[in-house]
């Protein structure tokens, strides 16, 4: 089994980084940002994902990243996501190069489009009976170029209506997902519940919201959470802990001044894990 | 930049009207901006003409005079079938100078946009593009060109004060025609073709390359329009279906184009049309900013969607909240149904 | 093949809203942008390169800032960028520019092809194209949705237009708008990214292009702007209908003869 896995089965901490964005005023400085970011989740033993033109916003690939700033690449330790609008070549470029330099991990997700962002086709997979690319056809796309080479993850979203994403999650673990991981989660969610229910053999990682702005997470969630509502996301990741002991958590907008240090508090205090950490 | 005199403007006089065409048969555009010359000429107190390049046994150049031209200005040639943009604007140009209108109004159309803005260099004029006003200042007897600007977010003034003549572009059926009269009568002229017309212009190999058909938003009175929410090619085969019942037109935002269900042609928005029809019917499109710009002057918009709060639902003069693919159908019946009752039958104001 | 590429700033839309009373667009403090369908001339012109070979030159007027437009060209495979930018060129109608264009495309020398997006999306002309090619009396095809084949002193395009598709044969030099659907452009690299930022982008202002004064801005532009007013707004209520589809239906055809619109009938 993949190194990549087993960190998920140990819970280590996911944490997500946004690459820079292609428009940015100050690209070396945000590349610089980035590396630090990078390099302190390497040490602290956590995982690193890196996303993928999140929300149709043009950022750079994890990949170019990490050739361009020579971040090291352990392949437990590193997790990149893959959407469905790129050229194939750009497509395949990725893949070979995550292959060459030994990352595992590939979130792959259907992703958000923009204007400048190109597409796969139907035809770039070698499908013919679909009207447009999901993460279905690039996963099975993925199994057959590079059969035995990655650990492909898929994401749930426990806030779209149940039963067509459960009959997405079927088509997606039949294409060959070997692990999940959810939208935000504030509270114990029954969906999550019944998913991990459904699939005891199918690691879950909890996506914890790290933000204190709440509007964003009301997009993530569907529902509107009040404006008032005290939310605070180092509490909320606690009580995730209580309510989830064996997931493991995807931090999203993880504050690297205060928070990142507080987190390894958590780890260390909750006593989560069921393997004694290794030592990095 | 040479500008002109009060006394050189002054021997700029009429209104000259470029008529569409298609392989020699003049398109309802031509009437609409004659409709809109006769009007700025009876202000100037001149002549309406209108130039016809490329006639074939087709044009009828004696509509032209029904239709409110008082001079129609003839070109048939050989060199002419097809869109030869750089030769037509030798023409234009070389009339310009030999008969110089004060106004010159042509379509905003593929065809007059490959060509005016050559014109318009050539003989020093000002151009404005797709006017959605033309007006004359009875003051200076100036040329008001009225046009959004900013995506729609301003409307423009312009003038070409110190230039003749004074150039203009407008889309389809935006303006209005004259009623035809049938009587009217007016002066016909025989212009040819000269040599040095011919010098610089490019040779058209082929016409009509390719399988597309033809697709006219512009010239649509109802365009039904989908999206992401077509789900594949055959939701938008129910909007072809639709369209071709009351003789519309098939729209369709980015998400649809990109998504390769329908081709680039019927792409309404920033990147694709603008259009400005009677009746614009979304069909689950949320209306991002982009598409909306590419529609928001339509007369009426009907939006039919599952979620009463998107953009274009807020946009929309009428909003049906409902499952379009329940919906359209039943629509359809309906439309089959009164005309099996009442052939005849249309509510117009 | 010696390539210029005509690419413009413009701004970009992505963060207005619409105003739900006034029905408006409202534009928060927008960001400048690089024209959609420049993105199109210059994938194209990078794809020409790499079939026939040459030289890509990106040339832009505009303010200083519209230098970032050029460097992004620049990170896809543009070879190097010219920025007009004057403050006598400031207030160019579309004659004026690209008048301006045209004798920057002089001087720049030797160029086989001009390509140009169809149009800017907010002044959305497509005038410039043309005019360029008009300015230097050069042979042009606009709403190129294919460019077929090249050889030497011949480019042969389809060009799209309402009716359907056209080719043709252009003698070069000559000028070419292209439209979404003639290719798909490439995103910038990080690499294309870190080489535009070191990229030195000369200025040319108007001392350096012979071109006299009353053939630019204000005083080379036919056509002035007198007014500005924004438009007529659309009617604010909007009628929701709701229910079964038979139930929707009914209350549609309802609305539509109260609006005296006709009802929709078969042709």
């Amino acid at each position: 089994m993949h190194k990549s896995i087993d960190t998920i089965r140990k819970r280590v901490y996911h944490v997500e980084i946004l690459p820079p964005k292609q428009d940015s005023e100050k690209l070396e400085a945000d590349l610089e940002l980035f590396e630090q970011k990078y390099r302190r989740i390497m040490e602290n033993g956590y995982c690193a994902c890196i996303t993928d033109n999140a929300m149709g916003l043009l950022a750079f690939q994890g990949s170019e990243l990490i050739e361009e700033l020579n971040l090291p690449v352990n392949s437990d330790q590193i997790m990149i996501h893959l959407n469905t609008f790129h050229t194939k070549d750009n497509l395949d470029n990725i893949l070979n190069f995550c292959r060459q330099a030994g990352i595992e991990s590939l979130l792959i997700i259907t992703g958000d489009g923009s204007d400048r962002l190109p597409k796969l086709t139907p035809s770039n997979l070698g499908e013919t009976d679909i009207e447009s690319v999901t993460s279905v056809e690039l996963l099975k796309y993925i199994h057959r170029r590079y059969p035995g080479v990655f650990s492909l993850g898929v994401a749930f979203n426990p806030y779209e209506p149940q039963q067509q994403e459960f009959a997405k999650m079927e088509r997606k673990l039949m294409a060959g997902a070997s692990f999940i991981v959810t939208q935000p989660l504030i509270e114990k969610n029954h969906v999550v519940d019944l998913l991990i229910e459904t699939y005891p053999l199918i690691p879950v990682t909890i996506e914890a919201w790290m933000s204190k702005k709440l509007h964003l997470l009301s997009d993530a969630v569907g529902y509107s959470i009040p404006e008032d509502a005290q939310f605070d996301p180092i509490e909320n990741l606690k009580q995730l802990h209580r309510v989830y002991p064996e997931c493991g958590f995807y931090l999203s907008l993880l504050g690297f001044k205060t928070q990142f240090d507080m987190i390894q508090e958590i780890w260390n205090d909750e006593k989560v894990n069921a393997f004694p950490r290794e030592a990095k | 930049m040479i500008t002109l005199s009060e006394l050189e403007k002054s021997k700029y006089k009429n209104v000259w009207v470029v008529a569409e065409l298609q392989a020699g048969i003049v398109l309802p555009l031509t009437a609409e901006l004659i409709g809109t010359a006769r009007r700025l000429a009876d202000k100037r107190k001149s002549e309406v003409w209108t130039i016809v390049i490329g006639a074939t046994n087709q044009t009828h150049p004696e509509s032209l005079f029904h239709a409110g031209s008082d001079t129609v200005l003839v070109f048939e040639d050989a060199h002419l079938i097809g869109f030869n943009d750089e030769l037509e604007a030798n023409l234009l140009s070389r009339m310009i100078r030999k008969y110089l209108p004060e106004i010159l109004l042509c379509g905003a159309t593929s065809r007059g946009r490959a060509m005016i803005p050559r014109v318009a260099v050539e003989t020093f004029c000002g151009l404005t593009a797709d006017c959605t006003d033309l007006d004359i200042n009875l003051e200076t007897g100036d040329l008001l060109q009225t046009r959004p600007a900013f995506g729609g977010n301003i409307l423009a003034t312009i003038r070409s004060s110190n230039h003749r003549p004074q150039m203009a572009t407008v889309r389809p059926k935006v303006m209005i025609p004259l009623s035809i009269d049938a009587t009217r009568t007016g002066r016909l002229i025989y212009e040819s073709v000269e040599e040095d017309d011919l010098h610089g212009i490019k040779t058209t190999l082929e016409l009509h390359t390719g399988n597309e058909s033809t697709v006219n938003l512009s010239d649509a009175e109802i365009i039904i329009a989908g999206g992401r929410a077509m789900k594949g090619k055959a939701g938008f085969d129910l909007l072809r279906e639709f369209a071709a019942l009351v003789d519309g037109e098939v729209g369709a935002s980015r998400a649809g184009v990109d998504n390769g269900w329908i081709s680039y042609a019927h792409q309404i928005g920033q990147t694709g049309q603008t259009v400005q029809t009677k009746i614009y019917i979304s069909c689950g499109i949320s209306g991002q900013i982009h598409h909306l710009i590419g529609m928001q002057s339509c007369d009426l918009i009907i939006a039919i969607d599952i979620n009463p709060d998107t953009p274009m639902m807020q946009l929309a003069d009428i909003a049906i909240v409902g499952n379009l693919f329940e919906i359209l159908p039943k629509w359809m019946d309906d439309i089959r149904s009164d005309s099996i009752k009442k052939p005849a039958e249309a509510v117009d104001s | 093949m010696k390539i210029v590429v005509c690419v413009n700033q413009v701004p970009a839309t992505n963060d207005a809203k619409i105003d739900p009373e006034t029905k408006r667009i409202i534009r928060e403090k927008t960001k400048a942008i690089l024209n959609p369908f420049d993105t199109y001339a210059i994938e194209e012109a990078v794809q020409l390169k790499k079939k026939f070979g040459g030289e890509i030159i990106a040339l832009s007027m505009g303010p200083e800032k519209a230098e970032h437009c050029l460097r992004e060209a620049i990170s896809v495979g543009v070879d190097r960028a010219i920025l007009l930018s004057d403050p006598a060129f400031g207030g160019s109608d579309t004659w004026a520019t690209s008048n301006i264009l045209a004798h920057a495309i002089l001087k720049i020398g030797k160029v086989d092809l001009v390509i140009c997006g169809k149009q800017a999306i907010d002044g959305d002309t497509a005038q410039v194209g043309p005019g360029i090619a008009s300015h230097l009396h050069w042979q042009q095809a606009t709403q190129v949705v294919c460019v077929n084949e090249f050889i030497t002193g011949r480019l042969i395009v389809d060009r799209m237009h309402e009716n359907g598709l056209d080719r043709c044969a252009l003698d070069l030099p000559a000028v070419i708008t292209v439209v979404k659907g003639i290719n798909i452009p490439r995103v910038p690299t990080l690499k294309g990214c870190l080489a535009s930022k070191k990229a030195d982008i000369p200025i040319w202002k108007h001392a350096d292009l012979t071109i006299s004064f009353d053939e630019i801005g204000l005083n080379g532009s036919p056509t002035r702007v007198v007014k500005t007013e924004p438009p007529v707004p659309r009617p604010s209520l909007t009628v929701k209908i709701a229910g079964t589809p038979e139930d929707c239906i009914k209350q549609l055809k309802a609305e539509l003869i109260r609006r005296k619109q006709f009802a929709l009938k078969s042709r």
